[in-house]
């Protein structure tokens, strides 16, 4: 091969074809008789399947047992692995170690999991142990209390976390009423209290066929993964599903600090932000495109800012938490103890920019470049595209949604972003959560609100 | 176990004539590619006054070169549906970007003008030195047992490069200068120090032309000088108690190992395994879920060139001192050195070696990487592919004797986390 390299132009970029259409990929979905919704996504580059069973409740409904219940929905997910009354939890462990496969259970504030990743070849055997798991589990008080001491000790070390703390401050501030305020894993002093009877209760309301979402993806065919759901699931006996309680709105004045003391801290976790939208907001799309420029990548406005003009950070972000019925938006960086505040000042002055000026043209075409291009990425594993379907069935979203995606975003113009950051972001009215060293940060933060300390933020 | 095994990978590779080798594996099933370039060349390279300079050229190696300005590196990326990022180790540096596959020329121009010559500002150079010095207080030093790799490496390794931690010492950071970016990067940033693997929906011709064209006018450098290994196995334990700002006391574990890719490593894998994967490992099971003394019990290996190093990770439950979870971790150890394991056990770990073996191939950035890191650290990928193969004629006997030889108390780094009081 002859290269004529002297003669090659660097000086200027690679003139490339646009990038190509990508389908969202087929899948199969069915839902039986007594409400369970199925998906199975067959792929059969690797001989490996997984099944992820996904039940719409999670911290969302620890409060239909009252305020001291935060923490029941993680603990009762965490304790689905952990015995049925055929296999106690040592025997399940045995079991799915000896076939080389995982599972996990676990919960966020709207679902809650329970997967199992396992070789093709073993996997009809464990499927049948993990459905039992799932439906019935023996909740032995034996396995309760000491579920509740692993949960003690964990909380007890988040203490250590500088991110842990500012998201305590952060959540409980900007959530008054929503569960959404709460911790997933609870407080200390709930943890201790709960017990087996507590546990049934909330499987029992919440964990209804009506309500569960089945995924299998890999290499199976459609037919034989129905087979094997309708073989375990079809008689799982059909139970209204519940009304949700509906917290009241929650309302934000104006801009307020919080310091939480981290010992031996060298730097400030910062979060700041305010409540932001549900994930059925009809301005989705030019939310994701306006939150994408102001923080989402790596050349959005806040993390050039921070990190590559002034140094001042490893990285700094930005988003929305978009949840069923409420949501948040966020900042997040950490900095060294003494700039903390020059750091939030700039934060604070690129949400005023966003919001009083429009951006330009070329920023947002760099913002819809980026996230059509790489939204193929997504599409990678079937792990991922079930993830992606899933929350179409969590949170009711249009059965076109991905399949529109790349239209939806490039329609987004300058106009829309004014408006959602119009609309949507109000840097008069933050809640700033710092955990890091109280004096510091009380010393220079009163130039902008009153600092309050918050103490004994592992009951918060 | 390998009967079942079926992977559908293409694969080809090329040399250019200035050295530098490329791996190619077509996947077509999105119009997507990943591009992983790997330098032979991480923080053991480093001289001992100017630790930390291969991590913070990492970080500049996206602040400019000689036809892009500071900053648009990452703005043509994103701007085209693009990401990067990149990773240092001890012996590696690896840099990846993905792209659509039809800008994959995009790609190449952009990672190879890098080579082409080093176009680093003095400003770009003092921002980022800012940028590590936070990621270090960020990811060790605000971190509860944060210091861990900075405590052990130095009682681990006397001579070698690997005493430093990757990130490098926080005076020597601070102290780095423009020129040794410079230097550092004349001396390792060569074709013939580089692997570069691309993997998507590519053609291998048009791949193989694109790739000459951008990469084939780069001068080969010097060959290398190396650093004669001469660290050995520690002899004598090396204790020793750190008093920090943590809730909970934490026991800490180093053993010295064989170097990747030996037999004896792969061994070692197996043992690992049956110290920690799952809920029934020997870990789990009896540290945290029987006796209720620890709130985490796990054990990892860090692969290495020349040696590589099994970690043992305790957290104490509040209320249990590190003495006890000490002497539970030489019980269960104990037990196997003296022959109590079963056959089961290794069975169970090599189940779960098979199913993570798969992981491997999932992603095509982690493809990718894995490539170019097989190739750059064993000469060839197929180690990658094979490995799996390893595993098979490992036995009880192996893992009994490997564990009599090298975790012996007087063979390991014990370290304590103990709160204030």
């Amino acid at each position: 091969m002859s290269v004529d390299y002297a003669n090659l132009d660097r000086s200027k970029p690679p003139v490339v074809m646009k990038s190509k259409d990508v389908k969202f990929p087929a899948y199969f979905e069915d839902k039986l008789h007594n409400g369970i919704k199925v998906f199975v996504i067959e792929d059969d580059k690797l001989p490996l399947i997984s099944v992820k069973f996904v039940i719409k409740t999670g911290t969302y409904d620890d409060l239909a047992f009252g305020e001291d219940s935060s923490g029941l929905a993680s603990l009762t997910s965490d304790l689905l692995v952990k015995g049925t009354d055929k296999m106690n939890a040592v025997e399940v462990a045995e079991t799915i170690d000896f076939h080389g496969a995982s599972i996990s259970g676990g919960c966020e504030y709207d679902a809650t999991y329970l997967s199992l990743t396992s070789l093709k070849k073993y996997f009809t055997g464990l499927f049948d142990i993990v459905s039992d798991l799932l439906m019935n589990p023996a909740f032995l008080d034996e396995e309760v209390e000491r579920e509740k001491q692993q949960i003690a000790n964990s909380l007890l070390s988040c203490l250590d976390e500088g991110s842990f703390l500012a998201e305590r401050g952060f959540k409980k501030n900007v959530y008054e009423n929503s569960p959404y305020k709460l911790n997933i894993e609870g407080k200390i002093s709930s943890v201790n209290i709960f017990q087996r009877k507590n546990i049934k209760e909330f499987f029992d309301k919440f964990y209804l066929p009506g309500n569960l979402i089945i995924a299998i993806v890999g290499d199976i065919k459609s037919s034989d993964a129905i087979s094997l759901i309708k073989s375990k699931f079809d008689g799982w006996k059909k139970k209204s599903v519940y009304d949700r309680t509906i917290y009241k709105k929650d309302s934000l004045t104006k801009t307020k600090v919080f310091a939480i003391e981290k010992k031996g801290a060298v730097q400030s976790e910062v979060l700041l932000g305010h409540l932001g939208v549900d994930r059925k907001n009809p301005d989705y799309f030019p939310v994701v495109a306006m939150n994408t420029l102001l923080g989402g990548y790596f050349t959005s406005r806040i993390n050039k800012n921070l990190r590559e003009i002034n140094g001042y950070t490893y990285g700094a972000r930005s988003y929305f938490n978009f949840r069923k019925h409420s949501g948040d938006f966020c900042v997040e960086t950490s900095v060294e103890n003494s700039l903390t505040y020059n750091a939030i000042k700039e934060i604070i002055s690129e949400l005023d920019k966003i919001k009083n000026e429009y951006v330009t043209v070329e920023e947002l075409e760099s913002v819809k470049n980026y996230l059509t291009g790489s939204y193929p990425l997504q599409l990678e594993t079937p792990n991922a595209i079930a993830n992606k379907i899933i929350n179409l069935e969590l949170y009711g979203i249009e059965k076109d949604f991905y399949d529109t995606f790349i239209s939806k975003i490039n329609a987004v113009t300058l106009e829309d972003i004014r408006n959602v950051s119009e609309k949507y972001l109000h840097p008069g009215n933050l809640v700033i959560s710092i955990a890091g060293k109280v004096e510091i940060i009380k010393e220079t933060m009163e130039q902008i609100a009153q600092v309050d300390v918050l103490n004994n933020i592992e009951e918060l | 176990m390998s009967d079942n095994i079926k992977l559908h990978l293409d694969i080809k590779e090329f040399e250019l004539p200035n050295g530098m080798k490329v791996i190619m594996s077509k996947r077509s099933e999105l119009p997507i590619m990943s591009m992983n370039m790997t330098f032979y060349v991480g923080s053991k390279d480093e001289e001992e006054n100017k630790t930390g300079i291969a991590h913070l050229l990492e970080h500049l190696m996206f602040e400019g070169s000689p036809n892009t300005g500071k900053g648009e590196f990452d703005e043509i990326l994103n701007n085209n549906g693009g990401d990067s990022n990149a990773y240092t180790s001890w012996d590696m540096t690896g840099y990846y970007l993905v792209l659509p596959s039809t800008k994959l020329e995009l790609g190449l121009w952009l990672d190879s003008d890098r080579l082409t010559g080093f176009g680093i500002s003095e400003e770009s150079f003092k921002v980022q030195q800012s940028v590590v010095l936070e990621e270090k207080l960020q990811t060790q030093d605000n971190v509860p047992y944060g210091s861990l790799e900075e405590e052990s490496s130095g009682r681990l390794f006397k001579t070698s490069g690997y005493r430093w931690p990757v990130i490098g010492f926080k005076d020597n950071i601070e102290n780095l200068k423009l020129s040794d970016a410079e230097d550092f990067f004349n001396r390792f940033y060569k074709p013939n120090n580089a692997v570069l693997s691309i993997v998507g929906d590519i053609d291998y011709s048009e791949t193989e032309k694109l790739v000459t064209k951008y990469y084939g006018g780069i001068e080969r450098g010097e060959k290398i000088p190396r650093k004669k290994f001469t660290d050995g196995y520690l002899i004598k334990e090396n204790s020793s108690t750190i008093i920090s700002d943590v809730q909970l006391p934490g026991k800490f574990m180093f053993y010295l190992i064989p170097k990747i890719g030996s037999r004896e490593y792969y061994e070692m894998q197996i043992l690992n395994k049956i110290f920690t994967a799952g809920e029934s490992s020997k870990l789990y099971n009896e540290m945290v879920y029987n006796s209720q003394m620890a709130n985490e019990a796990e054990s990892m290996i860090y692969g290495m060139e020349h040696i590589s190093i099994f970690f043992v990770n305790l957290i104490a439950r509040k209320g249990v001192k590190v003495e006890e979870l000490e002497m539970k971790f030489d019980d269960i150890l104990e037990r196997i050195k003296n022959g109590n394991i079963s056959d089961e056990e290794i069975q169970k770990a090599k189940n779960k070696l098979e199913t993570g073996y798969f992981a491997k191939f999932s992603s095509s950035v982690f493809l990718s990487e894995k490539l170019s890191e097989y190739k750059t650290l064993f000469g060839n990928y197929e180690s990658l592919i094979n490995e799996i193969n390893m595993y098979e004629s490992i036995n009880r006997n192996d893992i009994i004797n490997i564990s009599n030889k090298y975790l012996n108390k007087n063979q390991r780094v014990n370290l304590s986390y103990l709160p204030k009081e």
